[in-house]
Parts: structure tokens; sequence; C-alpha cells
């Protein structure tokens, strides 16, 4: 074999230039192709993470009073009762803000008194009709029951506590780490407390781009006006939601002249305008990689086809003294092989620093070494494709070129 | 000379159709996927009313938890202020202009047969319309007068009052707002800063409000933040007196100081009343109060986020990597018409002349490959508005704000995509030129 190289090699080395063209170009697309790759997939990981609710089945309304005349508790009943009659609906629950949409409350909770706090805890104010609204699993203790709502806070109790709670497992476990949090009080900054009633799982909040979306505790209280007026959500038979919505948005719009509502939508609405961004990150690196590999492959492509082009007499002269077709298409793929491999060989020193950027710049772990060798194996693979039309034409020229005169 | 060459460089694209092509869509792919990309880079990063940054300052104080900054991954004074101190702030005369304000949806009601609507409201302080530079349609801002005690007056945005009021002067028309009677005094022009500089709480690119009142009304209608309060401090707030005089940020505060002297007398009275507030218990962290401009602004709120530099990077790897390709393709093509080359040379053409016939071959690739780079750009670019404003149904403030041409991006795009490209082709001319010409008219 080595017999086979060091002419190939020498040959390569008296006409660098398209060869050095060729490798610079392959090192850059396994920098492109290896480092945009990790950043998609842990995309991909991001928004497939588990939510715990129902999301294609939810729906979500927002009512705001706005005259002297309108009762909170009165009208949220009242919409309640409606929704929950209505044919296609599973349950119907007030909530005091959007899951999955990035905005909602926080605050710290606390294990004991007076303890450090930790991470802001997201949570959300639900009715007993809550936890099978969001379609979440109750994996210990038990749910809130009716009685156990408590009225909206007011202006006159806004700091109050709640007596119950329901925590997510991913809380309960920061909590009270390796022990079994039921009937366990946590208590707010003012030294307020409650206790633990039921544990969800898995569940995310309202806050996906959180350092710990998964840490939320439920209150059963009716959620307060002062914000933005009042959530509900609702959640319908598979395949109802969409005639639910505009037999809600109809009905709620004339209700009670009193609020308004200012939307009724599918929860997916808010999840994809939460992950917009990501998923445009994903679309576009993805895009723009596939353009990569699209030119380096016409580089490899251009030069082989050149390189074939200004030979075909040579070729001619070494089919003429015994070369056969195999070993021309071996010359050129050798040759191929030699100019990817050293472009790959510089790509992988790319690819590493452009990944260690990558990780000062997000903070993430130092990109995955498999990557790293998956590329250069498609990398490798791709050159030697594209190279191998060239090659297979090479071997088509018939010996006799070698007598002719141009 | 120059018109011989182009007929030069077109009977050389002749011969070799399939390479020209290929090298004008290498070079249309690398520019369009720069175009895309800095255009929404420079969005990102645009300084809306860079006039004014040696002028305008946010004013922020550190008045936050001593155990913890006000998000794990920030720095200084968190950017709301509390009521109590804005408004103390608020009183002094040092600044030409001044503004403490926060954002509420209110409904308005009360227009004709109109259905009630909520619309995001700024309740902000009269000298909010000269400070941002507010254009207007019909009528003005309010004056300080008005501030306190509120008087029941609104402005509307120009998008508002087409709804509201079809368009037409609605100056001196009254309309309900949360059930109470206001009377429009203005209706702004179309006005939409990207960024948001004056709010980034509601998003970096969220619409501006709808409709403009004084900011006592929501002190008076105990109305909070639509966008964000942080609490850090553990006291009771039962009510809304409380929260006003709470350690809770929500309200954003904002001065004109004309020159140094006024910043630095501005500076020192923070610096003063925190002092004083330090002593009474307050402040526990270290004095950190600042007058931020413009700029610094959205560098401190980190407007353009990690994703848009690592997308810069790649648009640029991928220039590099279609500007290398056009290289070689060219070296290819240069090449392989090296006979006629030779035969121009043997006849008396010099070395520069060669360069620059070439040099005129490759500047009509780039000049053909940026126009349709910038085609490109143009439909990817509208692909991406629809997409974002799809996902946003059609409202305004989403990320397909960002996918504006402006004309000056598109000049510096076209310069940089034939200067790239020119760039790219000067080896090939040049090393065409160094041929000699001997070895080509021999027969193999």
């Amino acid at each position: 074999m080595s017999l086979g190289v060091r002419p190939i090699l020498s040959a390569l080395l008296r006409n660098r230039t398209g060869a050095v063209l060729v490798a610079v170009q392959i090192a850059i697309a396994l920098a492109v192709l290896v480092n945009a790759l990790y950043i998609v997939v842990q995309r991909v990981e991001k928004i497939g993470r588990p939510t715990g609710i129902d999301e294609p089945n939810l729906l979500m309304i927002l009512s705001t009073g706005f005259t002297a005349r309108y009762q909170e508790v009165a009208s949220i009943e009242e919409d309640l009762s409606w929704l929950r009659s209505l044919p296609g609906v599973v349950a119907a629950s007030a909530i005091s803000a959007v899951p999955l949409s990035g905005s909602g409350s926080a605050g710290a909770l606390m294990p004991r008194p007076g303890a450090p706090p930790t991470d802001s805890v997201n949570h959300m104010e639900i009715d007993e009709q809550g936890i099978a609204t969001l379609g979440v699993h109750l994996v210990a203790g038990r749910n809130f029951r009716h009685e156990e709502i408590q009225p909206p806070l007011t202006e006159n109790n806004a700091s109050q506590f709640v007596p119950e709670v329901i925590v997510s497992r991913a809380l309960a476990e920061h909590l009270f780490p390796h022990q079994n949090p039921l009937g366990k009080p946590v208590y707010d900054l003012l030294g307020q407390s409650a206790t633990i009633i039921g544990v969800i799982d898995p569940i995310m909040g309202n806050f996906p781009d959180n350092p710990h979306p998964d840490w939320l505790y439920l209150m059963p209280r009716l959620p307060a006006p002062f914000f933005d007026g009042v959530h509900y959500a609702v959640r319908t038979q598979p395949g109802q939601r969409d005639t639910v919505l505009r037999l809600a948005e109809a009905h709620l719009a004339k209700s009670n002249p009193d609020r308004v509502v200012n939307w009724v939508r599918p929860l997916s609405y808010f999840k994809n305008l939460s992950y917009l961004w990501d998923r445009a990150m994903e679309i576009y690196l993805l895009t723009v990689t596939a353009l990569v590999i699209a030119v380096t492959c016409l580089g490899v492509f251009a030069l082989a086809t050149f390189n074939v082009s200004t030979r075909t007499k040579q070729i001619g002269t070494r089919r003429a003294v015994g070369a056969r077709r195999r070993d021309i298409v071996r010359y050129f793929l050798i040759e191929n092989g030699l100019i990817t491999s050293s472009g790959v060989l510089v790509g992988c020193a790319l690819a590493l620093a452009a990944g260690y950027w990558l990780s000062l710049e997000y903070a993430l772990p130092r990109l995955n070494l498999y990557y790293l060798v998956g590329g250069v194996l498609a990398l490798w693979a791709i050159g030697q494709l594209a190279a191998w039309q060239p090659a297979r034409r090479a071997a088509t020229v018939p010996p006799s070129v070698a007598t002719r005169t141009v | 000379m120059l018109g011989y060459y182009t007929r030069l460089a077109l009977k050389s694209f002749g011969r070799n159709p399939g390479l020209t092509a290929l090298m004008v869509l290498a070079i249309a792919l690398g520019v369009a996927v720069c175009i895309m990309t800095l255009t929404v880079y420079h969005a990102m990063s645009g300084n809306p009313i860079w006039w004014k940054n040696d002028r305008l300052y946010a004013v922020t104080m550190d008045n936050w938890d001593p155990n913890q900054p006000w998000r794990p991954d920030w720095t200084g004074p968190p950017p709301q202020m509390t009521y109590k101190d804005s408004q103390y702030l608020f009183a002094s005369n040092i600044p030409e202009r001044k503004v403490v304000m926060y954002s509420v949806d209110g409904v308005i009601s009360g227009v004709g047969s109109a259905a009630p609507e909520r619309v995001s409201t700024r309740l902000t302080s009269a000298d909010f319309f000269a400070m941002f530079e507010v254009p207007f349609l019909y009528g003005n801002g309010w004056s300080a007068s008005a501030d306190r005690p509120a008087q029941p007056v609104i402005v509307l945005s120009r998008e508002e009052n087409e709804k509201l009021f079809g368009g037409s002067n609605s100056v001196g028309r009254t309309l309900r707002w949360n059930d109470h009677e206001f009377r429009v005094i203005g209706v702004l022009d179309e006005w939409f800063p990207r960024p948001k500089y004056y709010d980034l709480n509601g998003g970096n690119f969220a619409p501006p409000d709808k409709a403009y009142i004084p900011q006592q009304w929501g002190i008076d209608l105990a109305l909070l933040n639509n966008e964000d309060t942080d609490c850090w401090r553990a006291e009771k707030v039962d009510n809304y007196k409380e929260f006003i005089a709470s350690d809770c940020v929500w309200q954003q505060m904002w001065v004109e100081l004309p020159d140094a002297a006024s910043r630095e007398r501005m500076q020192s009275l923070i610096d003063g009343y925190w002092a004083e507030q330090h002593k009474a218990g307050r402040f526990p962290r270290a004095r950190d109060n600042r007058l931020t401009n413009v700029a610094q602004w959205l560098r401190d709120n980190k407007v353009v986020d990690n994703d848009n530099r690592v997308l810069v990077g790649l648009a640029f790897a991928f220039l590099a990597l279609c500007l290398i390709n056009t290289v070689g393709l060219l070296l290819a093509k240069f090449l392989n018409g090296a006979t006629i080359t030779g035969v121009r040379r043997a006849l008396g053409a010099s070395r520069r002349q060669i360069f620059v016939q070439h040099l005129v071959e490759v500047g009509a690739v780039s000049v053909v490959g940026a126009a349709l780079g910038l085609l490109l750009a143009t439909l990817g670019l509208a692909a991406v508005h629809h997409l974002y404003a799809a996902a946003h149904l059609g409202q305004r403030g989403g990320y397909q704000e960002l996918t504006h041409f402006d004309v000056v991006g598109v000049v510096w795009a076209v310069i940089l995509a034939v200067a790239a490209t020119v760039a790219a082709g000067l080896y090939p001319a040049w090393r065409i030129g160094q041929l000699p010409p001997a070895v080509y008219l021999k027969s193999q």
C-alpha cells in the first residue's frame, strides 16, 4: 500500500493549491458540523423535556374584571360551572398563571423557618380540579378538597399563605432529601407555614427557562385579580379542544358585561412561543450545516473533476503501461483521502477551539468527543463519495489517449 | 478595454456554464446567510436613540438582598426601582427631564359600540414624550401640572386610535379607562423603537404600549405592574400602602442630564440619599447607584444574547467556506483556460492585462452572486418573518420585528459581498498571470 501512497503524495505536493483549499473547506465543515449538531441536540432535549401536562388538550382563558360592579368569586364560579358543563370538557380550574408561558410567580420556600432562602420556587394557585385539569400525576398523598380552596387574596391580606400545598417531587427532594415529604411543614419568607399533602411528578411550571423549571408548589386558592385577571385552564377530550375553544369564546364574550375575556387560546400557543427561539436556532443551524456540507462536497467534486480533466493524458499513459481501471479509481480515491484526512486533522483542532469558545459563551459542558468522532467519520465518507464519480470517470479514459497528441 | 474584457468574460462563462453557475450559487449562499444573520444581529444590537447617548440615563439603586444579587446571573443594581426611592429622586430639579413609570393592563370601553378591550397602558410622567422623542400625529402629551393630582387625560398610540376612532383626530373625545372617564389629548404617530430600551421588562422587542396616562392614576387606583415586580425582603405586604412602601422593585426611572456637571450633581444626590437610608438600615449591599446611558443599558440587560453571537460566527465561517470554494473553482476554471491565456500572452498581452482581464471576470461573478444572495436573503427573511408572525398569531412584538431590512444594512451587506468575492478572486487572477506562456503553447 505504501508503495501506492508515496507517488500520489509527491504528485500532490507538487501541485498544492487546490488540495489545500479543499482541505481547509473540510476543516471548516467539520468544525461547523460537530458544534452545530451539539447545539441542536441540546435544544431538542430542552424542548422535549417532560412537562407532565396534557398539553394537546388544554385551553387557557384570561378574564379581567374592570368595573366596580364586578364580583370576582361569583364570576369565577359562574364561568367554571358553565365550562365544566360543556360536552367534551374533562375538567376545568381557575389558575393563577399559564403553565410553560414564561410568566408567573415565584418566591422563597424553606424547610425550616428562617433557613437561608434558596433559588426562587415557582408557585401557582389552583382549585380542586386543577390536578385533573393539567393532567399531572399525583404520585403520593392526596388532592385538594373542594372545601380547602381559599377565597382570592384581597387588598387587605395579600401576604397570607395557605394551610396546605402540593409540591413537585423535584422540590420535595430539594427541600427534604431522601425523606417522605408528606405531612412536613414548609415556610414562606415571613415564616408562615403550610403542610405538604401531596406530591406530583413530573411537572414543569410557568418558567421553562429557569434553572429549576420543575420546582413548583400548588396552593389551593382562587387567583387574585390584582395582576391581569383570572386564568382558567380547561382540559378537553382528545379532538374536542378547538370546538370547546369556539364555544367558550362566543359565550364568555357576552356572559358578563363587567369583565373582558382577553383571549381563549390553546396551551400549545404559549409553549410554542416559549420555545420559538430554540426552534428557530434548530432550523437555522441545521439549514446552514446542510449548506456547509453541500458546498464542501461541491469543492471536493470540483477539485477531483479538475484533476481528472487535466490528467487525461497521464491516465491514458498509465492505462497503456498496464494499470487496471481499479488502479486508476484507487489513485484518485487515495489522493482525495489524503486531502480529506489532512482537512479532518486540522478540522479537529478547529472544532475543539470552536467548541471551547461555545462552552464559554453558553457556560455549557465542553464539546462531547463522540460528536467529533462521528463528524470525522461522516466527513471522510462524504469526501470519498464526492470524489467517487470523477474517479470513475477517470477510469473510463481509454489507453489509446496516450498515443494521441492534443 | 473594459468592454472587451467583459465580452471575454462572458465568453469564458459560456465555455463552462455549469462551473460558473456553481460559483455564483456558492457566493450567493454565503452572502445570503451572512445578510440574514447580520440583519437580525443589527436589529438586536441597535440603539434606537443613539443621538441622546450622552444625555439619557437609566437610574438604578442597589437595594437588594445582602446575601444575593437580584438574579443569579446579574451584577449591579436591579433594573427597576422601589416606588419610594424613585419618588424621592423624581422630586429633584437637577435633571432637565425626568420620568418614573410602569405599565399596566387597562380596559378601554365606552367608545361607540366597540367591545371593551384590555390594552397595555403606560403610567408615566409628563416628560416621557419629549425625553424619548415620541412623535405625535394629533395633539400633545400632558404638562407636569397634570401629573399630580392626576388629570383624566390619555394619549393613544396610532394603532389604538385607528381601532377606536378609525384614525380620525380624536383629540377632545372621551373614553372610559378601567371604567373612569378620560379625555384624549394626543395621538402618537407610528413609533416602535427596537429594542424597547426604555422598558425591557416585557420583552426586548415588545411593542410600545397602546395608551399613556399620568402615573399617579396607577397609585390612586392601586394598580400593579403587569411586567416584573421583584421583592426580596421578608416584610409583610398585605395592602397597597404597604406595597408602595416596600423594598419591591417595579418602577422604571430615566433622567435627561445635559452635561457632566449635572450628571455629577445627580449622582451625588443619589449617593447622599443612599447614605441617609443606609444609616437608617436600608440598602444593605455595598453602595452601587448608577446612571446608565442607553448603549450601556442595552449591554447590561444582555439584549444581544449568546445565540446571536454564535450565529454571526457561524455565518462568517460559512461565508469563508463559500469564498474558499470559489477560489478553488476560479482557479480550476482559469487553469482550464490556460491554453487560451498562453496564446494571449504569446501575442503580447502583459501580465497586468491578463490579471485585469481575469479580475473583470471575477467581478462579474461576484456582482451576480451578491445580487442573487441579496434576493435569497430577502426571501429567507420574509420566510422567517412569516414563521414568527404566525407563531404570534399576527400580533406585533415578537422576533419578527428583527427581520426588517434597513438601507444602511443592505448597503453594507452588498459592499461586504462584492469586496469579499473580489478579494477571493485576486489570487486566482494573479496566479493565472504568472503562468509561463510557453508551456501552454506546446502540445502535450
